[in-house]
């Protein structure tokens, strides 16, 4: 038994600078079907019959929202037609011009996005100001402890949703990848009050959603991934990358993200799921480097291969991804919410380059004191 | 330098506990206007996944408590496998041809060659009495006379299991063409993708366009077949396999002997069980018009290190790992004889299969080479004598004992 689920249109993202390579045929911009077979029933679901629209407006909860992902999630959102409040301490403007957004978009979102001012550590604050205000479904963004969300979800026990930005990181690591959501977990991962507050989810009953991105990249991106290289490559200087330069990593786009967690809202599909989100393809750091390069229209960059075992960089950060593989597949997101992400890596690095580090905005100072260390080496070895 | 590796806990597919019931889902793909793929042939590239068919499969409602399973339309079909007679594709071929048989299928081996040929020996083909007490018929002779050598027999499939090249499979797809066959498959490789620094190669990918698979697929494509499908594997491990996998592994570990490991060891390969390209192809048999057009990755859905390939193959014997890492020009040795495996990243995912045949990857190495560890030792090779010239001679060259 087939039946029509009318899904909102999938946002095309203005961009008034062309980016260095023309739209990638995958993708599809507009309003789309999907053909859902009847999905058999879980105990708590209520059946849904009818045609349903997704628009139906909704009174959203963003905890944060003014820095990066939450950024365009919020601009999704409204754009959608909900209520969105975004809960921050206020120390970051509450909104902010995107560049290349236009001044009516931006004015329109502007007065249509409300602000909750509060810390979230403060438990009691949160409970009772949620309560007060009643959600129907919480995007938690910036969460990152289990003992964080208790607070939102005793505040809400009527929350239609509640949807939470993991991370891949999560994972353990594995000699066969990529990661799936069925895979084994680390429990003493970095990352592991992501886990614990799936858990905590799960465990108290609440209709969850989990999202699991790899690494995030655009436009805004207050992680210097994509900017790390940027910076180099606009200084002229090599590029020094640990290792063999064949270690795999991912990178999303952040506008992708932000449609995939527009696409489990409401979506029975969704529920107490776990979906990675990241780029359809996979890349080398050595290729990541020349992606960068081809990205912004700079020359192919000379990479320089360390062992960083040979180095002590103290509190420095070297290279900004982790030194091993990790990727995860994002095949069942594809599948269960008819979501792809638009952008392919060269894009999505032109896409961030034109509207951010491109602009000569960037988040990070640069800092070559690593680099220093590294090229410093590599002379003294030549020389001996 | 030398290592030696303590093993580190990791679970494939481990269940994280959920008091969720299994998802079940179905194959979903997003309504769009489909253009005729036939149009697409002859150009460089072929069906991309971006234009998915807008075909999708109903399944009989499955037991709530079964895991989701497509159930297949159970006509019986005649088939005709055209295998190669060695190499890591021949296994392939016997495979298929047990499970066609197991679901009722008709099943004809045509082995390249003589039957009395010293190749016969080896697995599969020593294990042929296996197809034949299944209801299978095995038949040799040259692919180029196949209709004299299959007696004028009609065939509703056919599967190329032969060919590197447009000369060794034109005479069978030709044949094929006129005898009316309504399923015409091809095993090309997954070797004609172009490398890339982004991984990995997914089915309408740029690939080699002066590689002999491809002049093969490109001509099946332009006859218009009801049916047709290329099948592009890689690394095969399973018992009746004609050529070494793990087992070079093996070999070493078992003798206590370093494991030379070109580069760093981080390459990225796919090592499947031949059972999962035996079960994409018998889906795309029981699906043909869903499988029509199409390009599949026949590939297992994880990849595997080559570091973590020796792990797992040190796992399943249980024993000691000492791998070397070394560089094939410094140490003067080819880097194809020196290493089973291409020197590189190189890494397929069996999207299309997964997308359009609802296909399901079920290679779990860590398990499937316990099992193959076994045999490896029940069939003696464990004890064998062997030589090892080109690992000593890379030894050698790093000055590194040739026992541990």
């Amino acid at each position: 038994m087939a039946k029509l689920v009318v899904m909102q249109q999938s946002n095309t993202w203005v961009s008034p600078r062309s980016s260095v390579l023309p739209p990638s045929v995958s993708g599809f911009h507009g309003a789309s079907l999907n053909i859902s077979v009847q999905s058999w029933r879980r105990k708590w679901q209520p059946k849904v019959s009818g045609i349903q629209v997704m628009a139906s407006s909704k009174n959203i909860l963003v905890m944060g929202g003014t820095r990066f992902i939450g950024v365009f999630l919020s601009r999704l959102l409204v754009k959608e037609g909900h209520q969105v409040t975004l809960f921050t301490r206020g120390k970051a403007p509450i909104t902010q011009q995107l560049p290349g957004e236009s001044d009516e978009d931006y004015a329109d979102f502007k007065s249509k996005v409300l602000h909750l001012k509060g810390d979230r550590q403060d438990f009691e604050f949160v409970k009772t100001s949620l309560a007060a205000k009643g959600f129907d479904v919480v995007y938690d963004i910036n969460g990152r402890e289990a003992v964080e969300v208790e607070p939102i979800i005793d505040a809400l026990p009527n929350l239609q949703q509640y949807i939470y930005c993991s991370s891949a990181g999560v994972y353990l690591k594995t000699e066969t990848p990529p990661h799936f959501e069925v895979d084994a977990v680390d429990p003493k991962s970095r990352h592991k009050g992501k886990l614990e507050t799936e858990s905590l989810l799960d465990s108290r009953g609440v209709n969850w959603t989990s999202i699991r991105p790899v690494y995030i990249y655009g436009p805004l991106n207050y992680n210097p991934v994509e900017e790390w290289f940027f910076h180099r490559l606009k200084a002229g200087r090599p590029i020094p990358i640990p290792g063999s330069g064949i270690q795999i990593t991912q990178l999303g786009h952040v506008k992708d993200l932000a449609d995939a967690f527009i696409k489990v809202l409401g979506n029975p599909k969704a529920s107490k799921e776990v979906f990675n989100i990241s780029g359809s393809k996979y890349v080398t750091f050595d290729g990541l480097a020349k992606a960068c390069a081809k990205a912004a229209g700079f020359p192919e960059p000379e990479i320089i291969h360390y062992n960083p075992k040979e180095f002590d960089f103290g509190k420095l950060k070297a290279f900004p991804f982790r030194d091993q593989h990790f990727f995860a597949s994002i095949e069942k997101a594809k599948l269960e919410l008819g979501w792809s992400p638009e952008y392919d890596l060269v894009e999505g690095l032109a896409d961030s380059y034109n509207l951010d580090f491109g602009r000569g905005t960037y988040r990070k100072e640069v800092d070559f004191r690593t680099d220093d260390m590294i090229l410093e080496k590599k002379k003294s070895l030549v020389l001996t | 330098m030398a290592t030696s590796s303590s093993f580190s806990t990791f679970s494939l597919l481990s269940q994280r506990t959920s008091p969720r019931l299994p998802t079940i889902t179905c194959s979903l793909s997003p309504l769009r206007s489909v253009s005729s793929f036939s149009q697409s042939l002859l150009s460089s590239q072929f069906l991309s996944l971006s234009q998915p068919t807008n075909k999708y499969n109903f399944s009989k409602r499955p037991n709530l408590s079964s895991k989701f399973k497509v159930v297949a339309s159970a006509d019986k079909k005649k088939v005709l496998i055209v295998n190669t007679n060695s190499g890591g594709h021949a296994v392939i071929g016997f495979y298929f041809a047990k499970e066609l048989l197991a679901s009722g299928h008709e099943v004809t081996v045509l082995t390249v060659g003589e039957e009395g040929s010293d190749k016969m020996k080896k697995p599969p083909f020593s294990r042929f009495s296996e197809l034949v007490s299944a209801g299978g018929k095995t038949i040799w002779g040259d692919p180029s006379e196949v209709e004299k050598v299959v007696g004028g027999a009609a065939f509703d499939v056919v599967l190329d299991n032969n060919g590197k090249d447009l000369d060794a499979v034109k005479p069978v797809i030709d044949w094929a063409k006129s005898a009316n066959v309504s399923q015409f498959l091809f095993i090309s490789s997954a070797g004609i993708y172009k490398t890339s620094d982004e991984v990995p190669h997914v089915e309408g990918d740029p690939v080699k366009e002066d590689a002999g698979h491809v002049t093969v697929e490109k001509y099946i494509a332009s006859l218009s077949f009801p049916s047709w499908a290329t099948f592009r594997p890689q690394y095969m491990t399973g018992s009746g396999n004609n050529k070494d996998c793990e087992e070079w592994f093996f070999d070493r570990i078992v003798r206590n002997r370093p494991v030379p490991i070109p580069g760093s060891g981080m390459q990225l390969t796919s090592i499947s069980h031949v059972r999962d390209l035996s079960s994409m192809l018998t889906l795309a048999v029981e699906k043909p018009d869903a499988a029509n057009g199409n390009i599949f990755n026949c590939v297992c859905d994880r990849a595997v290190t080559f570091n973590g390939l020796a792990k797992l193959c040190a796992q399943a014997a249980g024993s000691e790992l000492n791998i070397v890492y070394y560089d094939p020009k410094e140490a003067g040795v080819d880097a194809k004889k020196a290493f089973p495996f291409r020197n590189m990243h190189f890494y397929a995912e069996p999207r299309a299969a997964k997308e359009i045949l609802g296909w399901k990857s079920t290679t779990n190495l860590p398990e499937d080479l316990k099992e193959r560890f076994a045999e490896y030792v029940r069939i003696g090779r464990d004890k064998k004598e062997l030589k090892f010239e080109v690992d000593d001679k890379i030894l050698n060259s790093l000055k590194v004992p040739a026992s541990v």
